[in-house]
């Protein structure tokens, strides 16, 4: 017995083929416009990578060799990529590389490199995802929108701003270290274990900072708990947060 | 002593008029100093002619006449000498430098009772002031006009930057794509919105310190995204 007509047979068959080889193309197609290119370098252990990048997502990951590996991504296959390695580490920049051209497109990296190395992350739109560096200095700054990840970070001075996204930090405060968070609309949310020490200035307009365990009653409230300032812990590292329009929270690990 | 005042004694040792112990002291420095030595010789000198040729001058001849001649040079020196002898043009600091001042006890410390006084008053009122002061500097916002002025400048001066940066994005905005201009201005609303806030809490609290760091931060904020877009 037969469920369908003949007719109806030759009809799924032919949309069969013609659906195959229109995403076969589609695929190739794809393939054929975005050009990935992947660089090595030797690297100690406490290299410096800069990278100031235009718009798409820097993702950054640390690997147990000493070297450095830059995975770049391109949307268009005239984007100039002239990464310089310098005395400290590497330096990538986009935006100079490619000045006065008008479409540039995404351009996403990946980088691998020793957990002891500092990072400087920019970019004018896009997202920075930062994992378990535990150098001197981790930066990432967005001019516009993209949110900001940085998970098993142990530096000593961490900077992480965005005008529109969010910001979270999951990490550890080193004593004496400077750590400053800033969103212009977004929620930022750190991630802290119990026993850190730190000294706080959290200001958040609309009110919303929930300070969650870390809350004690030599906190401050200021302008109308537009502001908390206070100590928690020892309170030797000093931290800055700021969000012109969204929440700020503090969450225990 | 010294020796202006052994020449002082000198006239009355040559008179023979000093005590035995002066006349040995004297006697006993002029062995050593040869300058007053010869001041004591030129005295014995002068004494010595007046008593060899005593009576032979002639006697003035009139001798109240030529008194009341020393008498008024000597008036008329003083005169010149006196301080309140200022010219009539002199100004009232001249005329004041230059008068002389005589105060008995009473009037010398009543004066400098006076003087303490004021002391002691402007000492108390400058460091009520200084006091007062300091508690503006720790409440944010007590000195109001201080502070207002302050920030309309500062304000002022941002939005001089950001209107030539503005120009500058403006040119380049048609090169970009829409998706660019789309995120542009729409990063650029959120930070504007963050600015009308602050400038609106600020107009219902001038004293309100974490507005006007918003503002602040808002407005560096602005200018930095502006050039950091005028350069593409």
């Amino acid at each position: 017995m037969k469920l369908f007509s003949s007719a109806t047979r030759n009809w799924v068959k032919s949309f069969s083929v013609f659906l195959f080889i229109t995403l076969t193309i589609g695929a190739a197609n794809l393939a054929v416009a975005q050009q990935k290119i992947s660089r090595h370098y030797p690297a100690g252990k406490n290299v410096r990578l800069e990278l100031k990048n235009i718009a798409g997502t820097i993702t950054v990951e640390t690997w147990a060799r000493d070297e450095v590996r830059v995975t770049a991504t391109m949307d268009n296959r005239k984007v100039n990529f002239n990464p310089r390695q310098t005395d400290n580490g590497i330096v990538i920049d986009i935006a100079a590389d490619n000045r006065g051209k008008t479409d540039v497109g995404d351009m996403n990296f990946k980088i691998e490199l020793p957990a002891r190395s500092s990072v400087d992350l920019e970019t004018r739109s896009g997202q920075i995802t930062v994992s378990n560096i535990q150098g001197e200095l981790v930066r990432a700054h967005i001019w516009t929108s993209g949110d900001i990840t940085l998970s098993g970070v142990s530096a000593a001075r961490v900077f992480a701003t965005n005008t529109t996204g969010d910001i979270f930090f999951d990490g550890e405060f080193s004593s004496g270290g400077t750590y400053e968070f800033k969103s212009g609309k977004g929620n930022i949310t750190l991630r802290l274990p119990a026993n850190c020490g730190f000294r706080l200035v959290a200001t958040a307009p609309t009110k919303e900072i929930k300070m969650g365990p870390f809350w004690h009653d030599g906190m401050k409230k200021m302008s109308e708990g537009r502001r908390i300032i206070g100590d928690v812990g020892d309170g030797r590292a000093s931290v800055t947060v700021t969000n012109y329009q969204g929440t700020i929270n503090f969450l225990r690990r | 002593m010294n020796c202006e005042q052994y020449q002082e004694l000198l006239s009355d040792l040559v008179d023979g008029v000093v005590s035995s112990e002066d006349r040995n002291r004297i006697e006993l420095h002029l062995s050593g100093c040869v300058a007053c030595a010869e001041v004591r010789d030129d005295f014995v000198a002068i004494v010595g002619y007046c008593h060899e040729h005593r009576g032979e001058y002639d006697a003035v001849p009139n001798e109240r006449a030529l008194w009341l001649r020393i008498s008024n040079t000597i008036e008329a020196e003083n005169l010149a000498r006196s301080p309140e002898n200022v010219p009539s043009g002199a100004s009232s600091w001249f005329r004041l430098m230059n008068r002389s001042w005589h105060l008995s006890f009473p009037q010398l410390a009543a004066a400098v009772t006076g003087i303490v006084l004021v002391v002691a008053i402007a000492t108390v009122v400058g460091m009520r002031q200084l006091s007062s002061d300091g508690s503006s500097v720790r409440t944010a916002g007590v000195n109001f006009a201080t502070n207002n002025a302050s920030l309309d400048d500062r304000y002022r001066q941002q939005q001089q930057a950001i209107a030539y940066w503005k120009d500058r994005v403006e040119l380049n905005k048609a090169r970009w794509s829409p998706e660019m201009r789309d995120t542009f201005d729409r990063n650029m609303t959120v930070i504007d919105t963050a600015l009308n806030d602050s400038m609106k809490q600020l107009n219902q609290n001038p004293h309100d310190s974490v507005s006007e760091d918003i503002l602040n931060d808002a407005l560096n904020d602005k200018v930095a995204l502006l050039k950091e877009f005028a350069d593409l």
